[in-house]
């Protein structure tokens, strides 16, 4: 984006005072705005809008369906780049970093977690939590050491060896939030995480992020469900594009 | 090669394993592509490696200045006595040659139990012949220059060619020839003889070699010589007459060139092979001559060689569409490697590991099937087939190349593959 269009873009002072008073920044969209094109059309996904998430922050973005919400998402993990606007990572313009550089961060900085989970069906619950370390060159034993602590920190210690369709869809969201944090990330993205459980199972995963939350993860968490928003700090709404506090 | 990279390579041998079906397929096709590859390599390959070998027996450092054996009627037959055979080591003065004249001709061959004489070529040789040959005597020993020439009153020695030994003596082992007797008539005189020697045939593809030598329209002089069905006589055992060829044997192949410049200088245009049906002398390297069936020989097997190239890109299409199918079915799995840090390079890897092993997997599988192919079809249609270890290694070789010519596309795809695109439509 140029000089120009971000003097243009005014800037959101409720979305970002949280990096005017000081705190650490871990994540700063300023303008950050991502444009499709589908065949003639330009579709905007996301309008120039301003976010600052700080270090230790629990986030829930709540929106209607097609709302940009997921895109906001790819955004920040890193998944896609925004055709205007600048985005600040732990310190680092995303724009100026190489596909290799953005699979690093993506690698060392965040957590994902997907409504559908997203294991490999064809792997051991150790071995879907290893996955993370694999790219980060970590050695086979400690792979599977902090795999192994990962799971059971989620409570899963019995399961390491069964695989995904062995086990039910809250066992299953929980080897996914182990294989993100087994990278000790610094931002966790979660995506509709209990989107696909019944009650219980969807709980014992919120609990388990709130515990990462309470331990300095950053969290920010997109969901439809109300009652999950509020167990966040913070609400913020998804609207056409747009970005705004509950 | 780092760790990642050790792990990444891993993951693409787990794949491998884990999905049995689809990596048999496709292992499937690349064993065919490589059946085919071996085969061809054995008979195409192997024949070119035979007749080069050919080649070296028959004594690549050998030249000769010949007779024609078949002359166009009318064609008077052009002398060649002692003088062009003092003239010939004249000529070849410093080059140290070893010049043997040779005497040839046709003659019936008695033996007892058989009625009928077999009319087999006589060559009357010094000893110094059988260098020209550069073949060993199978059994028995060579002529030595006290052996007698045979007369009516007093028994010769001879040698013979295994094939000759077949033909005289076909129920026996061509080792029970030596010791054996035959009678022969030469210039009207009958002489007996008594077998000092068998000589081993060298040439594996003798019908090859008959073949090739019907194509050209006449026999020629080196034909006669390849036949080795001849007998072998001493120098004296003819009267005096007209020598059919002179061998000379020299010690390296400049020396053999520059011995042809040298002869070619005095028997002019006799270089050219179509000078047969003229009359006129020939002088021609052996080596040059086996290199002209090599070329013909080559011609098939290049039609062989087009065969399992084309069987190769064939196979290399179908694996690499299955691949391209296979790596569709994985979107999921590539953007979640994405999402957790693969670089695009460690998805190609990966791709490219699981197409190379599962290609290699159906080479190993391909080889012992491409041998028995080739075995069968040796039995089926008598070709020559030659099979090597070093033809597995190429077939080796070319199932690697055979996964990595079908996993670019299907790599490239998987490591451009946007992760976002992929978790916007199918992931949530």
């Amino acid at each position: 984006m140029t000089a120009d269009a971000n003097k243009a873009h005014p800037h959101d002072p409720f979305l970002v005072e949280g990096c005017a008073d000081g705190a650490e920044a871990l994540a700063v969209l300023d303008g950050v705005a991502r444009t499709y094109r589908s065949g003639a059309v330009e579709v905007e996904a996301l309008k120039p809008l301003d976010l600052c998430v700080r270090r230790g922050d629990f986030l829930a973005v709540m929106g209607p369906s097609g709302s940009g919400k997921s895109t906001l998402l790819h955004v920040l993990g890193c998944l896609d780049r925004p055709t205007a606007g600048r985005y600040l990572l732990d310190g680092h313009d995303v724009a100026r970093l190489s596909d290799r550089e953005l699979a690093a961060v993506r690698n060392a900085v965040i957590g994902f977690v997907f409504q559908r989970f997203h294991l490999l069906a064809d792997e051991s619950a150790r071995r879907n939590v290893e996955l993370p370390l694999l790219y980060a060159g970590v050695a086979r034993g400690e792979r599977r050491q902090r795999a192994s602590e990962a799971l059971d920190s989620v409570g899963l210690s019995a399961r390491m060896t069964h695989r995904p369709n062995q086990m039910s869809g809250g066992e299953q969201q929980r080897v996914a939030l182990a294989r993100a944090l087994v990278k000790r990330p610094r931002l966790l993205l979660a995506d509709e995480p209990t989107g696909n459980l019944d009650s219980k199972a969807g709980e014992r995963v919120l609990q388990l992020i709130e515990d990462q939350s309470r331990a300095g993860t950053t969290v920010l968490m997109i969901t439809h469900d109300p009652e999950v928003a509020a167990r966040a700090e913070q609400t913020l709404l998804m609207r056409d594009g747009g970005l705004s506090r509950a | 090669m780092n760790r990642r990279m050790r792990s990444v390579i891993r993951e693409g041998l787990l794949h491998v394993t884990r999905h049995p079906l689809r990596s048999s397929l496709t292992a499937f096709t690349s064993a065919i592509a490589i059946a085919v590859t071996v085969n061809v390599i054995s008979l195409s390959f192997g024949m070119q490696e035979d007749i080069a070998g050919d080649v070296d027996l028959f004594g690549r450092h050998t030249l000769d200045v010949g007779v024609p054996p078949a002359l166009a009627p009318g064609v008077k037959r052009p002398s060649l006595g002692e003088a062009q055979v003092e003239r010939t080591r004249r000529l070849l003065t410093g080059l140290d040659p070893i010049v043997v004249p040779r005497r040839q001709r046709a003659a019936p061959i008695r033996v007892d139990g058989i009625d009928e004489p077999y009319r087999l070529q006589v060559v009357a040789a010094a000893p110094a012949y059988l260098r020209t040959l550069s073949i060993p005597v199978a059994h028995g020993r060579w002529l030595r220059a006290d052996d007698a020439p045979g007369s009516p009153e007093l028994e010769g020695t001879c040698c013979l060619d295994e094939a000759s030994a077949v033909r005289l003596w076909p129920q026996r082992d061509p080792a029970e020839a030596v010791g054996a007797r035959l009678e022969m008539r030469i210039d009207g005189v009958a002489r007996t003889m008594r077998v000092v020697g068998v000589l081993s045939d060298p040439l594996r593809y003798r019908e090859l070699f008959e073949t090739f030598d019907e194509g050209r329209g006449a026999r020629t002089l080196t034909s006669s010589l390849l036949s080795f069905r001849n007998i072998y006589v001493p120098a004296a055992t003819f009267g005096p007459g007209d020598y059919t060829g002179i061998s000379i044997v020299l010690p390296t192949d400049e020396a053999v060139l520059e011995a042809q410049e040298r002869l070619i200088a005095v028997w002019a245009d006799a270089r050219d092979l179509a000078a047969l049906s003229r009359g006129s002398l020939i002088v021609f390297v052996r080596k040059q001559w086996m290199e002209a069936l090599g070329t013909s020989t080559m011609q098939g097997s290049m039609v062989g060689n087009l065969v399992w190239i084309l069987v190769v890109l064939v196979a290399a299409v179908m694996i690499s569409t299955l691949n391209l199918i296979t790596v569709r079915e994985r979107y999921d799995e590539v953007a979640l490697r994405r999402c957790e840090g693969a670089q695009r390079r460690d998805i190609a890897l990966q791709i490219t590991v699981e197409g190379v092993t599962t290609a290699l997997i159906g080479g190993i599988v391909g080889l012992p099937i491409g041998y028995v192919g080739a075995h069968v079809l040796r039995e089926i249609v008598q070709f020559p087939f030659r099979f090597e270890l070093r033809y597995a290694a190429v077939a080796t070789g070319v199932a690697i190349l055979l996964g990595l010519i079908s996993s670019v596309i299907p790599a490239r795809h998987a490591a451009t593959l946007q992760p976002a695109r992929v978790l916007g439509r199918r992931l949530r």
